[in-house]
């Protein structure tokens, strides 16, 4: 039980919509457990709360309802109603454990590749700017980008660029990294090559949860599968499951209207 | 005219370190004032973003000839109904009139800047683990800097103008001096030639500006 890297138990979250004048629960009941190494992909119709759902285990936002433990710490005050964030300092170490890709990147444009990469090391982690930049020319090369070091971001493709935030949360040394569709601001063409890399991340069992609208993608890089719609967790599984066998008829629709969209 | 012209000029180059100095105290004080004024009215507390936002508006919305006036006059009077002996000198009386104003329309321009940076900007350095402090002074100032020079390069040249507003409580500085001079001389030739240093003094800041941004234009 207690090798769980990351653990969400009935993680509630309402907003207030201030056309609608009251509170709209936008997760309503989110429970789900991962191992090291696990890569997990949650899939589901737009505005189901998957992107809030990231946001709130990586403290984006503030949950309402519910437990989070990450390595072990947890992240509320257990049983505190309303709810209680643990200290300051729990936080911060929490924080660092978690790392997250953007969808458009967020990349500091004023800074070349390679101090978008080193700023936080030296900054939070406090290394030697020389073995940060070290550390970092080893993930750009990893990410076939050694000879962009140099370059600024709007130098780079969207591809690119998403390699260089890939890096720059991966030069963190994360426990868990999160990917908020991460292919979605690309074009078409481009989307592979960020999943080879995190295909390749898989490989060495990096503790992964990717939100995607790549069903293939899903299926293939994930060992388990996360369905949401509406706020709940509709179904869970191995890829296997959730796209094969499972019967659900929520599931059934969500997946037949993408293969109809291709 | 020559020989005119070699009287004048020093008289003149005499007010123009005059301007100068009006000129290069008030950006001193009135840009880091204007930042602290911006960052000020967005802070989430009302006690502080009213008044801040009651200073910017008072500043904007009254002339500045009045404020170098009321700051003058008005300390030597507020200080005497309160029994105390104090009030500016000319000089600084003006310093503190021109940073005071043009802090306010500096601050409204930062403020500009500052909220024209993206979300994902502080998102993307939370994540880092990087405290407020490194985020504005790392990820989000250096960016607004670039945005902000246009419109300060215009507030930096009305300045140059506005130097003159200070013979209103007749400092000597350029303005004031020629018109002396134009009485001195019966003509209007030292007008023309206060003209000329307000004119060249503004060309080399309008080179220096379109350098800077070039300078800036590294990234996008
Ligand atoms: N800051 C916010 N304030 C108010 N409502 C919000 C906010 N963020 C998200 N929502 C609402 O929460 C719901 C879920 O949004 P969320 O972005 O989590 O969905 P999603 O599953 O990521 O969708 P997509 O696939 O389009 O990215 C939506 O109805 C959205 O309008
Ligand atoms: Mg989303």
């Amino acid at each position: 039980m207690e090798d769980h890297i990351l653990e969400v138990k009935h993680l509630k979250k309402s907003f207030y919509d201030s056309k609608k004048g009251r509170e709209i629960q936008v997760l309503k009941d989110i429970s789900f457990n991962m191992k090291c190494g696990d890569v997990l992909s949650i899939i589901g119709p737009s505005g189901s709360g998957k992107s809030t759902l990231l946001r709130c285990i990586t403290q984006l936002e503030t949950m309402d309802g519910g437990e989070v433990r990450v390595c072990n710490k947890n992240m509320v005050v257990p049983g505190s109603n309303p709810i209680r964030y643990a200290p300051k300092a729990d936080l911060a170490e929490i924080r660092l454990s978690t790392g997250l890709v953007f969808q458009n990147f967020n990349l500091f444009p004023h800074l070349t590749v390679l101090q978008n990469v080193t700023l936080a090391p030296i900054r939070v982690l406090k290394l030697e700017p020389h073995s940060a930049r070290i550390r970092a020319m080893r993930l750009l090369k990893r990410m076939g980008l050694e000879s962009k070091a140099r370059a600024y971001p709007c130098e780079l493709s969207g591809g690119q660029q998403q390699r260089v935030s890939i890096a720059r949360a991966l030069a963190m040394n994360p426990k868990v990294l999160f990917f908020d569709e991460p292919t979605s601001a690309l074009d078409p063409e481009l989307t592979g090559e960020i999943l080879k890399v995190i295909k390749s991340l898989a490989e060495e069992e990096m503790t992964m949860v990717i939100v995607t609208h790549e069903m293939a993608f899903a299926r293939d890089v994930a060992n388990q599968v996360l369905f949401m719609d509406d706020g709940v967790v509709v179904e869970k599984g191995t890829p296997e499951y959730v796209f094969g066998q499972s019967q659900n008829e929520r599931l059934q629709s969500f997946l037949s209207r993408f293969s109809q969209n291709g | 005219m020559i020989s005119d012209l070699q009287n004048l000029l020093p008289i003149l180059a005499q007010g123009f370190g005059t301007t100068l100095a009006i000129f290069g105290l008030t950006l001193l004080f009135s840009i880091p004032l204007g930042l602290l004024v911006a960052v000020l009215k967005m802070s989430k507390y009302k006690v502080i973003r009213y008044p801040v936002a009651f200073y910017i508006s008072v500043m904007r919305g009254t002339p500045l000839l009045l404020q170098i006036v009321a700051i003058y006059f008005g300390s030597y009077y507020l200080s005497q109904s309160a029994g105390a002996d104090f009030s500016f000198d000319r000089f600084p009386a003006v310093i503190v009139a021109f940073s005071v104003n043009y802090a306010a329309y500096f601050a409204e321009i930062f403020r500009g800047g500052i909220e024209s940076i993206p979300k994902g900007q502080y998102e993307a350095a939370t994540m880092l683990g990087l405290s407020k402090s490194q985020t504005f002074f790392r990820i989000i100032l250096p960016q607004v800097l670039k945005r902000v020079v246009p419109a300060s390069a215009n507030e930096v040249i009305t300045l140059v103008k506005d130097t003159s507003l200070a013979q209103v409580i007749a400092v000597t500085e350029l303005f004031a001096l020629a018109k002396k001079q134009q009485a001195v001389y019966a003509s209007i030739f030292p007008l023309f030639v206060a003209g000329i240093f307000y004119y060249v003094a503004n060309l080399i800041l309008s080179v220096f500006f379109s350098y800077l941004e070039r300078k800036l234009n590294y990234y996008r």
